[in-house]
């Protein structure tokens, strides 16, 4: 399907740029997760294309999806927005191939669904929180890391069930890194001010703090075939420190951040995020943290410690994903 | 009559089962002479009847004739007191009345397989030959004092005393998977094709050998048989021609070799493909049709199939791996020489056993294209096995618990792998995958002759005169999925779990 693909991605839409409203979708929203700010800049990209034909349109989003996987460092989390778009649309298509001379009616619909898939996928966050708030009981204390928006719904939601006049009373210690405390102060003040106790540790008290510790719940920025995530560095040994500890280790994430890619092993992930995380340095340098040309530096938890997925539909053991997504991606 | 069997297996081994018993058992005394006496009086018989063959009706016959009705008589009164005497002891022993159980364990071992070692041979070797017959005759000789099933076995063994001529060579865990193998087209039904003639011949020595190799062969020459079919008057092609034309030919591929996974599949496709055929169809068209659609089968499930696969692998391998593969498989190969020709530069390992030698097909295939290759037998596995940096698998077929059924030695890798944290990559067609489970190597497997496993000239040359000694040959063996990191189909990777899913899809809605 690389047709009209050696047209360069720009001249064809004009002034749009794709990375640029990507990035723009991101920072407008905060509350937006990286593969639906994909989709909907592949939806603003159809808005303003003037493709005629059916072939044309696929083949645009097809090339300026690859375009912007290239200029984003860590592709993978966009990847399943983009994938997931490219499903939906050749789905949409199908039914209506019989109709094909009226092409806007189909692009009109086009967007306008897609504008409802991002609706959709905000929602999700709501449903996982439902789901996720069951599985913390009374006097538990939860471990978490990293500034998940999944995982502080699914909290917060946990606690308004005490205010309700339940008796869940949980506490939580949240693993807080430097870089980034930023995103879990907003987190840990608003559990504070349903109020949960919070407990602030360093990465290095992890293993100390385990012992106490009844579950670990955190986010995931994208989760590959086989069920492993992909989530914010540090996870992964936390990962492997609660199976040691024989806790269980859950994952919060919504359906849409699953994506057909097959990652094995760490070595495997860095020819797709190149994080440049291990420097060696011949001399000292004042500042060892690695200047990682992406934002938030990642890393990969194989499946084999991962408890269960907690998704919109309920919680799933990892084997699901591979399903659901060979469901998704046979047309 | 209970002498019916019993004379006729008495005559060759009585002498040897004599010594045992009287060491061993209790109630010895009261055989002893039973057996002297037989021995004496059927040696001319068993003279003649050295060839081998196992005891049959026409022995029994004329060994009997030879006695006298007074010798006869004498006889059966003998039996019958050491019977009495066997059924106190397993009494005594604590067992069910060993009475009933002496006609039906009695024959039950006299089948055994025939040949080389003639009776009055056996009788030569005295003290070794009655060893041999401990051993074939199961748990006989050791589990005298277990109680129950064993001292049943026991009485049986010694009232109607069943000994084969020969030991039996098979390996007891397995001895459900022999088969005799066809090896010549001389018994082969007059139904059968000379394509599939040639080709069941081939299939029985290797000369093509592989899952995907055998499917396509296969489907290759049914093709020809279904362009050499006329329909019968009175008869349809649909209803006709599986049943009448297409069984035959398969029934002589399984006698040659056993029908794999991925065939197994392939056939039931055609099956399904020839009833969909309209009765109205002209038979000419229907033929082409026919084809056509095994043709376009092939396509898919097995050429497109493996060009996928080779992409998807290939894309996995990176500048600097160290790639282990084990035996030879069709697709790795592909994969590997498409990650060449893409300017990958990595090194492969090929991990190789006996007896097949698969891995220097695909190591001299490599290297002939300037790779770098280093060859390995299985025994250096371990220390080969630090530099690696994936492992990638051929298969046979992928079970439905996940578990991949591939050549004798592959467990053994990934286990190796799994020990060392090497992801291990399993390529295999959705064609090969089954709803069968499969949680050890023994139930399902294939035992290929033993022979094959001796070196010639080597000190296991003359194995089958060896007393005691069986060779096992299988050919497949069974990997656990969690030994398993991903299975790259032509439908996708996917991690072992999905392979029910997949199969589902793949094979049954097609």
């Amino acid at each position: 399907m690389d047709s009209v693909g050696n047209v360069p991605p720009k001249t064809l839409t004009g002034t749009f740029d794709i990375v640029e409203t990507y990035h723009r979708i991101l920072e407008d929203d905060p509350e937006i997760t990286m593969p639906v700010a994909a989709i909907e800049a592949l939806v603003e990209l159809l808005a303003q294309t003037d493709a005629v034909t059916v072939y044309e349109t696929l083949d645009l989003i097809q090339t300026q999806s690859a375009f912007l996987k290239m200029n984003i460092p860590n592709s993978i989390p966009l990847q399943a927005g983009t994938e997931l778009f490219q499903q939906y649309i050749l789905s949409c298509l199908k039914p209506s191939k019989t109709s094909s001379g009226n092409f806007e009616a189909v692009r009109q619909h086009l967007v306008s669904n897609g504008r409802l898939f991002v609706h959709r996928a905000k929602n999700a966050r709501d449903m996982i929180a439902r789901h996720g708030q069951n599985y913390i009981r009374d006097g538990n204390i939860v471990l978490t890391h990293g500034g998940s928006r999944v995982v502080g719904a699914l909290l917060r939601k946990a606690a308004d069930v005490k205010r309700a006049g339940g008796n869940v009373r949980f506490k939580v210690i949240y693993v807080v890194k430097d870089q980034r405390s930023i995103e879990c102060r907003t987190v840990i003040d608003s559990l504070r001010a349903k109020g949960i106790p919070v407990a602030e540790i360093d990465e290095g008290t992890v293993a100390y703090a385990m012992r106490k510790v009844d579950m670990v719940i955190v986010g995931a920025e994208g989760v590959v075939e086989n069920g492993g995530i992909i989530s914010r560095l540090g996870t992964f040994q936390i990962a492997q420190l609660a199976m040691a500890a024989k806790k269980p280790f859950y994952v919060a994430v919504e359906t849409h951040k699953f994506v057909r890619e097959f990652i094995l092993s760490q070595d495997d992930m860095e020819s797709d995020i190149d994080q440049k995380i291990i420097r060696f340095e011949p001399d000292y340098v004042e500042d060892p943290t690695p200047k990682t040309p992406i934002r938030n530096a990642v890393d990969f938890t194989p499946p084999k410690y991962i408890a269960a997925l907690i998704t919109e539909n309920g919680p799933n053991v990892v084997a699901a994903v591979s399903e659901q997504l060979i469901f998704l991606y046979s047309v | 009559m209970p002498s019916t069997d019993s004379p006729s297996a008495v005559e060759t081994s009585q002498p040897e089962v004599a010594a045992p018993l009287a060491q061993t058992q209790p109630n010895g005394k009261g055989k002893q002479p039973e057996g002297a006496q037989q021995s004496s009086a059927n040696t001319e018989k068993s003279k003649s009847n050295s060839n081998g063959k196992p005891a049959g009706n026409a022995q029994e016959t004329s060994s009997t004739k030879k006695l006298t009705p007074a010798e006869l008589k004498k006889k059966a009164k003998e039996e019958k007191a050491a019977r009495r005497a066997q059924t106190v002891a397993a009494k005594e022993a604590e067992s069910a009345p060993a009475a009933p159980e002496l006609s039906p364990a009695g024959p039950s071992t006299v089948p055994q397989p025939a040949g080389g070692t003639s009776g009055s041979q056996q009788r030569g070797d005295g003290q070794k030959g009655s060893r041999t017959q401990q051993r074939t005759g199961g748990p006989v000789g050791n589990s005298r004092n277990l109680p129950f099933r064993g001292s049943q076995k026991v009485a049986a063994a010694t009232a109607a005393p069943v000994v084969p001529k020969k030991e039996d060579k098979t390996v007891e865990f397995f001895r459900h998977l022999y088969r005799q193998r066809t090896t010549s087209i001389a018994d082969a039904s007059k139904e059968v094709h000379p394509a599939v003639l040639a080709l069941g011949l081939q299939m029985g020595n290797y000369t093509i050998c592989g899952s995907c190799a055998r499917l396509v062969a296969m489907l290759q020459a049914f093709k020809s048989v279904i362009e050499a079919y006329t329909t019968p008057p009175g008869n349809s092609l649909t209803r006709h021609l599986t049943s009448h034309v297409l069984s035959p030919q398969i029934d002589y591929l399984a006698s040659c070799r056993p029908i794999s996974i991925s065939m197994g599949n392939a056939i039931r496709w055609l099956k399904l493909e020839i009833s969909k055929v309209d009765v109205d169809t002209p038979e000419a068209e229907a033929k082409k049709d026919l084809c056509g659609a095994i043709d376009v089968f092939l396509q898919e499930r097995v050429t497109y199939a493996d060009k996928l696969i080779a992409k998807k692998a290939a894309g996995k391998i990176k500048d600097g791996d160290v790639i282990m593969t084990y035996a030879k498989s069709s697709v790795v190969q592909r994969t590997l020489l498409r990650a060449f020709s893409k300017g990958k530069r990595f090194k492969v390992i090929v991990v190789d056993s006996r007896p097949l030698h698969e891995g220097k097909h695909l190591a001299a295939a490599l290297v002939n294209l300037g790779m770098d290759v280093q060859y390995c037998l299985l025994n250096g596995l371990v220390h080969v096995i630090q530099n690696v940096t994936k492992v990638l698998l051929g298969a046979h077929a992928m079970m439905s618990n996940g578990r991949l059924f591939a050549r004798v030695g592959t467990a053994i890798v990934a286990m190796e792998a799994n020990e060392a944290d090497k992801p291990v990559i399993v390529l295999c067609e959705t064609i090969k995958f089954t709803e069968r489970v499969a949680l050890d190597s023994i139930v399902h497997n294939e035992i290929a002759p033993a022979d094959e496993l001796v070196t010639p000239g080597g000190p296991l040359t003359n194995w089958e005169d060896m007393k005691k000694l069986q060779i096992c040959n299988m050919m497949y063996d069974v990997t656990p999925a969690e030994y398993l990191h991903m299975i790259v189909t032509e439908s996708g990777n996917v991690p072992p779990t999905a392979v029910p899913v997949l199969h589902r899809m793949g094979n049954e809605s097609g």
